[in-house]
């Protein structure tokens, strides 16, 4: 307690504008908030697919049609003639995983969702065009989106995996424009955009076992398998942890008796002699007692670092929605996040806890096509709308490794589609006449089913122009289904494209 | 109401002095232009629009706009008969958000609120003209008739009695909606007792602050760096905090809460100027928020889905995110009166948007600068008030009045910040414009008085009391003489400085 001195109160008037004043400052803010929804976050909230004007704008408008990189239609408006109401038409099925649909009862999917602002129209994607476009008689200006997509090879890839389930990924190296994205099985999207069939299509697909609304081509997780050694390669030569020359002078006796590590016995699959390998001779072999040796040198940290440059750890920006590959589930506390040394030396070969998408290891075959540098994977090459059209630039997305570096494991790869220990891994993965540097895989998922049969690759090898990445789930070894098909996709891009 | 007015004329028709009232006349003209121009656009909207797409939107009704207008001009004469040199802006600002109001119940489907009473089968738009009528005709009422104070100066015990007996015959025997227990039905009427506790409370606030206001300024406990007012006096202050808690636990009404204890931190200031007590009212705020938050379930959604209402946008975040898009879609400009609020399936896109989210339909139909000029009008009948306050006769009037415009802009201030996502949505009315009868009732009581209160020829105040007993007993044992000294720079007659705004 302290006495008091009597102190003189202030006027009240002066208090009461104080608090006047804080009142106001407090205002002020409200108008600071307002400001931030209304025009900072107003063109990005806008176009959000779940904002109700997006979506009753899809229930009048003739949206924007959508054409291959051709000119050739894959999406185009028929109206209803009960109501007058457009709807959606798909000409080819192929197309279906990719696109996706437009339906009133049932939402859209695939890129109908994903650009669905710019197919309405609803948005420009400028805040000063919007303000400006509120004056005009027909605020709407639904644009046509132009893809990379071949019509050609998008369905000589779904009529490839035939019956099978899997995915197929092509892409052009040097811009990361996608040239084909199938995933089988498809579906009758057309069907699910009519208003009179949409019911009964939707429930078929939606139950449909095979789930045929996965796109696999960018959300299915697989096993990568002997593919996956690739990345193990491009981590240890970027890293300095290993050179095109590296020898494991342990490797003909671990060839033999298999390679011990902390107790746990890596084997080899049959048929590899018991010598010493460098990178080339290793990815020819298919060695999986060299890679593990390699990647246990190379280090967990650099694995799964070399592997994130790539995309790996975390969801691809890309036209629809992805999923994040992983190395390893990052429950460990070795660096990188293995569990142990046993977990890095099979994840080095694509097993243990490796899960990949398909897309994902068609960017590791560009990134070695295209002198170590990721190009930016997207569907879209253009847009047009009553503005004119705005194309969408390649976009580096990052260096992953050194020219020289990709240059040795482009050779490395050479051999193992063109020479003739490597053809017996992956036959009819060569084009005749075409240079072609690849890698197949036969993903075990253990249990007694085939494995998945996997490559990746590019062509020619001089000049890459066209990186691919196929999977056939349950497809036996990878020369059995995947390496002939890529064989034939990329027969076919020559063919369509020239030499 | 004027209807009330219009009896009381033959009686004293001999001693009517009316005075003319040209600011309010003008600025009138320019609220009920504003409004015709509202409802102009409004009609043209409905017919440029699709018939398929526009279940949203329902066609002005001019009749009701015309018993609207038609009504504040009442108001207005009356007001110029009445002779009383009362505040010239405060009708037309609060006018000007009721019509605002008004054009939006109508502009909003109709099926939104459907009361059957007799053979009338009332829609949004007809019940919020209802209440809009009876509280403007409440305010101008009391604007005329209200010529002293001693009814709220004497008895403010009796009123906090009566607000908390209110508060208790809420929770006893009100209904529960949506978790919340906020109404009390009498009968075929119900009401929000809350709304009524505003006014109770300014009421004892500014009693009691203006009683012991010498005795509160006096520094006598020091904690720390903070200076207390002597303990017995920290009461009012703990009393405060209680209520408000019980408000959260017992009814889930976060925002009356909120405003309550905001107002009294707002009053406490204004009374003794002493920025040590709004530091510890926070602190003890934040104290009190930290614990609901761990303890009432309601708290605690409402932080999170303020945290990141885009985790669950079609979930707990619905609502407010929905406001937020159609924020965002009105821009700079807006789409027009009647051109927004897209609907899917005939669903209006924001719900309870006439109660929680009036300003986000304003705001996306009358862009940031409709939102601007909303916020402006709340500022303009702030000012008004704290105006009132600092021109006021002694210090109870003075705190009366600041009180009163306080609770309006507080109220504003915390709904509107938790529209945009700035603070915790809470669910209290924005005032005049929001659809509710209990709240546009108690606002149209809060402008009768402020009204009343701005005119200076009414009675002068009592002359100020004795301190009670209690504070003679614990604040002046030991100095006896100091009453005197302290309240001597007061004199009941000059203490302010004199207001002279009246035009």
């Amino acid at each position: 307690m302290t006495g008091a001195t009597g102190t003189r109160s202030k006027p009240l008037g002066r208090t009461i504008g104080h608090v006047g004043l804080a009142l106001t400052l407090a205002f002020a803010g409200l108008a600071l908030g307002a400001g931030y929804w209304q025009v900072l976050r107003s063109p990005e909230l806008t176009r959000a697919p779940d904002n109700p004007a997006v979506i009753a704008a899809a229930r009048n408008v003739v949206r924007g049609p959508i054409v291959d990189r051709d000119g050739k239609v894959l999406a185009s408006n028929r109206r209803n003639p009960d109501t007058g109401e457009p709807y959606r038409v798909y000409p080819h099925r192929a197309f279906s995983t990719v696109i996706g649909y437009a339906s009133q009862d049932f939402g859209n999917a695939g890129l109908e969702r994903s650009w669905n602002a710019e197919l309405t129209g609803l948005s420009g994607g400028d805040a000063i065009g919007d303000l400006l476009r509120k004056f005009q008689a027909d605020p709407y200006d639904p644009r046509k989106l132009t893809l990379g997509l071949s019509t050609a090879l998008q369905r000589a890839a779904v009529a490839g995996l035939g019956d099978d389930r899997g995915a197929v990924v092509m892409l052009d190296p040097a811009t990361g424009e996608v040239l084909a994205l199938a995933s089988t099985p498809t579906y009758d999207s057309s069907a699910i955009a009519n208003p009179t069939t949409s019911r009964d299509a939707f429930a078929a697909v939606r139950d449909s076992a095979a789930k045929p609304l996965l796109t696999r081509a960018t959300q299915g997780r697989y096993v990568p398998g002997s593919v996956f050694k690739i990345v193990t390669a491009i981590a240890g030569l970027g890293s300095g942890r290993i050179t095109p020359s590296t020898t494991f002078p342990q490797q003909p006796r671990a060839e033999r008796d298999g390679l011990l590590v902390s107790g746990f016995r890596v084997r080899e699959h049959p048929g590899v002699p018991a010598e010493t390998f460098d990178l080339a001779d290793a990815t020819e072999w298919s060695s999986n007692i060299w890679y593990a040796l390699a990647g246990l040198r190379t280090g967990g940290d650099n694995l799964a670092a070399f592997a994130g440059r790539m995309g790996f750890g975390s969801q691809l920006a890309f036209d629809l929605p992805t999923v994040a590959s992983q190395v390893t589930n990052g429950d460990g506390n070795e660096p990188g996040g293995f569990t142990d040394d046993v977990e890095l030396a099979n994840a080095s070969y694509g097993q243990a806890e490796t899960v990949v998408t398909p897309l994902q290891m068609a960017l590791v075959a560009a990134t070695v096509a295209n002198d170590g540098a990721l190009m930016r994977p997207h569907l879209v090459i253009a847009t047009a709308g009553r503005d004119g059209s705005r194309s969408i630039a390649p976009e580096q997305a990052g260096v992953v490794f050194s020219p020289d570096d990709a240059a040795a494991l482009t050779e490395a790869m050479r051999r193992a589609v063109e020479s003739d220990i490597g053809r017996q891994f992956t036959s009819g993965a060569d084009v005749p006449g075409i240079a072609v540097a690849g890698k197949s895989g036969t993903a075990e998922l253990g249990g007694t089913g085939a494995p998945h049969s996997w490559f990746i690759g590019f062509a020619p090898v001089d000049q890459p122009r066209v990186a691919i990445a196929v999977i056939v789930e349950r497809g036996g070894r990878g020369g059995a289904r995947a390496a002939p098909l890529a064989g034939d996709l990329l027969a076919l891009y020559f063919q369509t494209f020239g030499r | 109401m004027t209807a009330a007015a219009a009896p009381r004329l033959p009686a004293i028709l001999g001693t009517i002095r009316p005075r003319p009232r040209g600011r309010e006349t003008r600025l009138l003209l320019l609220v009920g232009l504003t409004i015709l121009v509202g409802s102009v656009s409004l009609e043209l909207a409905g017919r440029v629009t699709d018939p398929g797409e526009s279940a949203g939107l329902s066609p002005a009704n001019p009749t009701h706009l015309a018993i609207y207008l038609g009504l504040i001009a009442l108001a207005h004469v009356a007001l110029i008969l009445s002779g009383r040199r009362v505040d010239q802006i405060l009708l037309p600002a609060t006018a000007m958000l009721g019509g605002i109001s008004l054009l939006l119940m109508e502009r909003l489907p109709q099926s939104q609120v459907v009361q059957t009473v007799g053979p009338w089968k009332l829609g949004l738009g007809d019940i919020q003209l209802a209440w809009l009528v009876l509280s403007f005709g409440l305010a101008t009422v009391l604007a005329i008739t209200v010529r002293n104070d001693r009814w709220l100066r004497l008895y403010k015990y009796t009123w906090a009695a009566a607000g908390v007996a209110l508060l208790l015959a809420t929770y006893l025997l009100g209904d529960d909606i949506n978790g919340q227990r906020l109404s009390l039905s009498l009968g075929p009427i119900s009401g929000q007792p809350a709304e009524l506790l505003k006014v109770i409370l300014v009421v004892f606030l500014a009693g009691y602050l203006s009683e012991y206001r010498p005795l509160l300024v006096e520094e006598s406990t020091k904690v720390g760096p903070i200076s207390l007012p002597p303990v017995p006096f920290l009461a009012p202050m703990a009393a405060m905090w209680a209520i408000a808690l019980g408000l959260v636990v017992v009814q889930r009404d976060l925002g009356a809460a909120l405003l309550f204890f905001t107002v009294f931190l707002f009053l406490l200031y204004a009374a003794t100027g002493r920025l040590g007590y709004v530091v510890l009212g926070v602190l003890l705020f934040l104290a009190g928020s930290w614990v609901m938050y761990h303890l009432v379930h309601t708290v605690q959604t409402r932080v999170d889905i303020w945290l990141d209402p885009f985790a669950s946008p079609t979930g707990d975040g619905y609502q407010i995110v929905q406001a937020l898009y159609a924020f965002a879609r009105g821009g700079l400009l807006g789409t027009g009166l009647g051109a927004g609020l897209p609907t899917v399936g005939g669903r209006l896109p924001i719900p309870a948007v006439h109660t929680d989210f009036p300003l986000a339909a304003l705001g996306e139909e009358l862009g940031m600068v409709g939102v601007m000029a909303i916020l402006g009008l709340f500022l303009v009948v702030v000012e008004r008030g704290l105006r009132i306050a600092a021109s006021a006769a002694d210090e109870f009037r003075a705190l009366l009045a600041a009180g009163l415009a306080l609770v309006i802009g507080t109220q504003a201030l915390i709904i509107v910040a938790g529209n945009l996502k700035l603070i915790p949505l809470t669910g209290i009315t924005l005032p005049f414009v929001s659809y509710g009868g209990s709240s546009l009732l108690v606002n149209g009581i809060i402008v009768g008085l402020l009204l009343a209160l701005s005119d200076r020829g009414v009675e002068p105040p009592p002359p100020p009391r004795q301190p009670s007993r209690f504070a003679r007993l614990t604040g002046r044992v030991t100095r006896p003489e100091t009453p005197a000294a302290a309240r001597a720079p007061l004199p009941p007659a000059a203490p302010l400085q004199p207001g002279g705004t009246e035009g």
